[in-house]
């Protein structure tokens, strides 16, 4: 169901890793200037017309984001999703505004959660869902979930806490 | 520019009126998918309180809180997570991490109420109209936020080792042992079923963080024999782990002895900090330097009392050394563990027995503080016809011989009787020197338990099996058969029961099912008994006593009531080494608490 379309992607861009287990799915790797151009083939030529989501991961290990655009073909019912990996320091990539005006909402949201650029992207950046957020993107892996809560969401009052061993010793040998 | 319908607008609204509400009424009666990620349910019983769902939960939802009628016992806090859904985002992270896999969530997802505080609840214990519910999100058996096995030991194969005293056990490489310590969800649970309440996820947190030095000092805190204990323990805490629940718990003994064996001795002291104690006047003498002895002998050495131990044996260590054999434990670890306590300025002077070359007496004149722990060597006979025969023996003595290189029996066909890990010691030793002297084992070890609960550790059992040896269980030893002279074997009837409804010693037999074990020499290792004729009768006549006449201590400070008389270790408690550790702990900080009390008096 593939084979054609992969080859083709490999003849025309430099395609990296194919992936994928499920009959209708496949995942392509691409370098970071062939990205946004594969994606345009495939809607243009290849019937993946149909944009179905663009999301980012952090691999803070590698110093990358991997950022995914999922695309499906309505005519043979498959998906084919379009990775790639971009540099997390001062994460920029391409915007696709021109093939999907929706994707803006997704860069958008991407810009704000988790500080990847898409210049010339409409509006990309405004505010999407946290108004007024000025500290860490929050879907960095870096971004401390547990002490934000804990600092901006003051506890509701009669709340407490026990250590497990603290409490055991407290308990079963408390003079020794 | 304005409309006409601009200015009317204000009065459209108005028709709204007349429509049926948009708003409307509960109950919706719509159920959440299957998975949907509602409500928390928790299976109290099963939920441990080990806190790891409280640790992941980002937002801080959780709460640890003792329950009224749930008991704190070893391997269950007592504490129970309690949800606060004024935070919770229902993430489910709790649930995937969940050490029991108790915590669950339910479709159920609509509630209703005035009052703000109902929203936080403990689930399972205050009950909810979704108790029941069995839809909901459960961890997919596909996903586990850490490996459920653990990283396998390398050791030597049966026939690497059947006929020889090399370790079995080679020990995690670093690669193996962070894996390991990876698995530690640093819960705490373990930390009170050890009898040295030794700091587990601490150390096993200095392993992750590859910092091998600041894991040795954590031990020391509780146990200066970790090489030792690193080895042989007995690993109660393990029986407890919370990772254990679902999967395989984690290989604390290993981690132990991964730590100590990355330090090398001649680091000890600057790690340990021993290169600058300071010392006061005061002495203590200590009997016997087994763990218990080396232990007080360690802590009160450290808080810069003089410290002489009197052994009676050419070699310390105690059952560490004479009764646990070479290939669980070598000599050269003893000795890295023993050397280091030594380097404090301890004293040990070896060949010594108290109530014969020195007495109590002469002891309570020259020393502030006597702590005596002589441990349980007198082995025990079965008492059965045929026992007097010379080709008897009890096995706490050819464990002895062994280590001190002594000649000793071994003939062709041998029955042990026992089924604790002294009996399994010996077995395995004369395993390997009947394969030594005759190219094969024939040796029978037989006990009255059956093997749901012999007393031995399990993996003693299957090794000593793979090395050759025969273990039959639940047997009672009725006879030791003697012809002309010579020993014929074993006579036992089946064993139907071995305690009573009250759990008390009370072997129940089937006299008409007997067998017999074919032998030439019999080894008796049932257990040992204390021998305190040391004790001169005017003192022993002042120590409190049990019911069965054994010694009571003050169970804090292992005091005794002649206040400059301490007793610990197996004659007190155990037996197993790390109660001896522990005991040994107790006594040192009772015995520098009452020198300083008695100080004060005086002064
Ligand atoms: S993780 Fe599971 S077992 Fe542990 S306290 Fe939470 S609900 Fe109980
Ligand atoms: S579902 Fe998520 S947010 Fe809610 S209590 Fe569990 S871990 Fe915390
Ligand atoms: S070793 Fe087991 S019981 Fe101990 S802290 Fe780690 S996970 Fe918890």
């Amino acid at each position: 169901m593939f084979d054609h379309v992969i080859s083709e992607l490999k003849n025309l861009f430099s395609a990296g890793e194919i992936s994928g287990t499920e009959a209708r799915l496949r995942f392509v790797t691409l370098p970071q200037n062939q990205a946004v151009k594969a994606v345009k083939y495939l809607n243009e030529k290849q019937g993946y017309r149909h944009l179905v989501l663009l999301t980012a991961v952090d691999y803070i290990e590698q110093g990358q984001f991997q950022l995914t655009y999922l695309l499906h073909n309505p005519e043979n019912r498959t998906d084919i999703g379009v990775r790639v990996l971009i540099d997390r320091e001062n994460a920029t990539m391409e915007s696709a505004h021109t093939l999907w005006p929706t994707i803006a909402t997704y860069q958008r949201e991407l810009r704000e959660m988790f500080g990847i650029q898409f210049p010339g992207s409409p509006g990309v950046d405004d505010d999407f869902i946290l108004e007024g957020w000025r500290g860490l993107p929050p879907y960095r892996r870096d971004f401390d979930t547990k002490a934000f809560a804990e600092s901006f969401f003051p506890q509701r009052e009669g709340r407490g806490t026990n250590d497990p061993a603290a409490f055991m010793k407290e308990k079963l040998y408390p003079n020794e | 520019m304005g409309t006409t319908k601009d200015i009317l607008s204000p009065f459209l609204v108005w028709k709204q009126f007349f429509r049926k509400p948009v708003t409307i009424k509960e109950p919706l009666k719509r159920q959440g998918a299957d998975r949907y990620r509602g409500f928390h349910i928790n299976d109290i019983q099963e939920c441990i309180g080990c806190g790891t769902c409280e640790s992941i939960c980002e937002n801080q939802a959780i709460d640890l809180v003792a329950v009224a009628g749930i008991d704190t016992k070893s391997g269950d806090s007592g504490l129970r997570p309690k949800v606060d859904y004024g935070r919770c985002c229902w993430c489910a992270l709790c649930v995937d991490v969940c050490t029991t896999g108790s915590l669950k969530l339910t479709n159920v997802f609509t509630w209703v109420d005035t009052d703000p505080d109902q929203f936080r609840y403990i689930p399972g214990v205050d009950a909810k109209p979704w108790d029941n519910a069995t839809k909901g999100y459960k961890k997919a058996a596909s996903l586990e936020l850490y490996p459920l096995e653990r990283i396998p030991m390398q050791h030597l194969h049966p026939e690497e080792r059947h006929d020889s005293f090399i370790e079995i056990i080679k020990g995690f490489s670093k690669e193996e042992a962070l894996r390991e310590a990876d698995r530690c969800v640093a819960c705490g649970i373990c930390t009170a079923t050890c009898p040295a309440h030794m700091g587990i996820p601490e150390y096993i947190k200095a392993i992750r963080e590859d910092n091998v030095e600041e894991g040795l000092r954590i031990m020391y805190e509780t146990n200066p024999l970790p090489e030792i204990c690193g080895r042989i323990c007995t690993h109660k805490c393990e029986t407890v782990c919370s990772v254990g629940h679902r999967g395989d718990p984690l290989s604390i003994r290993w981690l132990k002895r991964y730590l100590a064996d990355q330090v090398p001795a001649s680091a000890y002291a600057s790690v340990l900090k021993s290169d600058s104690i300071e010392k006061n006047n005061r002495k203590v003498a200590i009997i016997g330097a087994g763990p218990a002895g080396l232990s007080a002998a360690y802590y009160l050495g450290m808080m810069g009392y003089q410290i002489t131990v009197f052994e009676k044996l050419s070699a310390a260590g105690g059952m560490m050394r004479f009764g646990i054999p070479e290939y669980r434990l070598p000599y050269d670890q003893i000795d890295k563990d023993i050397n280091y306590i030594l380097s404090l300025g301890v004293e040990i002077k070896y060949g010594v027995s108290v109530g014969k070359d020195i007495t109590l007496e002469q002891l309570e004149k020259e020393y502030d503080a006597v702590f005596a722990a002589t441990g349980l060597h007198d082995g025990r006979s079965t008492r059965i016809p045929g026992t007097n025969h010379s080709g008897v023996y009890q096995s706490i003595e050819l464990l002895r011989k062994i280590t001190l290189g002594e000649p000793i029996e071994v003939a062709e066909k041998i029955v042990v009787i026992g089924g604790g890990n002294v009996a399994m010691d010996i077995t395995r030793s004369l395993a390997r020197m009947q394969r030594q002297k005759y190219g094969k084992v024939q040796l029978i070890a037989t006990s009255l338990e059956t093997e749901d609960i012999m007393p031995a550790d399990r993996e003693e059992v299957v090794e000593a099996r793979e090395e050759g040896a025969i273990i039959y269980p639940g047997w009672g030893p009725r006879e030791i058969i003697v012809e002309n002279d010579r020993i014929k074997g074993l006579k036992v009837v089946q064993c139907l029961s071995v305690f009573d409804e009250q759990k008390r010693f009370s072997p129940k037999f089937d006299e008409s099912n007997e067998n017999f074990f074919e032998a030439d020499m019999v080894v008796e290792s049932i257990g040992q008994g204390a021998n305190l004729s040391y004790i001169p009768a005017s003192y022993f006549e002042q120590l409190e006593k049990d019911h069965r006449g054994r010694v009571l201590v003050d169970t804090l400070t292992f005091q005794t009531k002649l206040p400059w008389l301490f007793m610990g270790g197996d004659i007190i408690e155990g037996p197993d080494v790390i109660h001896g550790i522990a005991n040994g702990h107790k006594a040192a900080k009772g015995i520098d608490q009452y020198l300083n009390a008695n100080r004060e008096e005086k002064q």
